[in-house]
């Protein structure tokens, strides 16, 4: 099962849309750095069904408030993850 | 700077040898670059060098060794098409030497 | 013996409005010099590298022409995103690459999920 990463706000350009059309059933996905703004708002329904995880200490920065949806991890958890899957895709562009 | 002199030319190579303007090259700097190597040219190199430069042509990047021992093969035929064949003519490293003899750019992926 | 490491390298940019492109081609490149030959998937606007091109008006060198190299290195089949050539209008034969077969990716998630290592450019 695939880990996919993205890193850009989804309002600035097309890696979490890009990403998401790319997604196979059991997959996972992790907001960091400015893909936490897609943790909150009407992003949201676009990740329903799915496992979404955010790395804390990004929101946090931000003044992002992680919808409950969405499970909020931190570094630890964010290594364990990327123990647990299998490829690891980056969408940071 | 590093350079030679031929037909009254001074040519300007790197400091690996290659020449810093592929303009530069003609069949004499050829001689020239291949001698450095101490390297005599025979048919079979002018073949090959050819080819290199018919590569350069087609998709403007130098070959590394695999590429460059398929595309022999394509167009010398399969006795040709094998690394023992160019490590003979362009001995030790086929693609940067043959690269370099035939006026190409170093290949990206050489080591 | 160990079963080799399937590798895939995605390009998802097109090729001149950013380095990345030529970077991931030369990163296939490479892996294809070291025996290490990766499938290669153009998806989103990576499908736009595949048409033909005529950079010399911008002083660039031709990522396409690069790219008819990849069945020289030893990657015989580019595949691409069906949805991503559809999105933008591109048809087949605005993509035919001479000695390489194009192999249609209907659904990239399972494609994807499918190697163990993805190289993302």
């Amino acid at each position: 099962m695939t880990l996919h990463i993205v890193s850009q706000s989804p309002f600035s350009g097309s890696a979490l849309k890009d990403c998401l059309s790319a997604f196979a059933d059991g997959d996972a996905l992790l907001l960091i750095e400015d893909a936490v703004y897609a943790a909150k708002g009407q992003t949201i329904t676009q990740l329903k069904g799915k496992s979404v995880y955010c790395l804390e200490p990004d929101a946090v920065a931000r003044g992002i408030s992680i919808d409950p949806a969405i499970e909020a991890i931190d570094e630890t958890r964010w290594v364990s993850l990327c123990t647990e899957h299998n490829p690891i895709v980056s969408w940071f562009r | 700077m590093n350079s030679f002199v031929i037909e009254d030319r001074e040519i300007p190579l790197d400091k690996e040898g290659f020449l810093r303007n592929l303009e530069d090259w003609s069949p004499e700097v050829a001689k020239a670059l291949a001698a450095q190597e101490g390297i005599e040219l025979t048919d079979d190199h002018w073949d090959v060098i050819r080819l290199l430069q018919e590569f350069y042509r087609e998709f403007e990047l130098s070959p590394a060794m695999r590429p460059l021992v398929k595309y022999v093969g394509q167009h010398l035929g399969p006795d040709k098409g094998r690394s023992i064949f160019l490590m003979q003519l362009f001995p030790p490293s086929p693609a940067k030497i043959g690269s370099k003899i035939a006026g190409l750019p170093k290949p990206t992926n050489c080591l | 013996m160990a079963q080799e490491k399937t590798l895939l390298a995605m390009c998802r940019h097109a090729p001149y409005g950013h380095t990345i492109a030529r970077e991931g081609l030369e990163a296939v490149l490479a892996c294809a010099a070291m025996d290490q030959v990766p499938e290669v998937l153009f998806i989103n606007d990576g499908v736009l590298q595949l048409l033909e091109q005529n950079p010399k008006t911008i002083g660039e060198k031709n990522l396409r022409r690069n790219l008819q190299a990849l069945p020289m290195f030893g990657v015989e089949t580019l595949h691409v995103c069906r949805r991503s050539l559809e999105e933008r209008g591109i048809s087949l034969d605005n993509i035919d690459v001479p000695g390489a077969a194009l192999a249609l990716v209907d659904n990239p998630g399972p494609y994807i999920a499918g190697f163990d290592q993805v190289l993302s450019f």
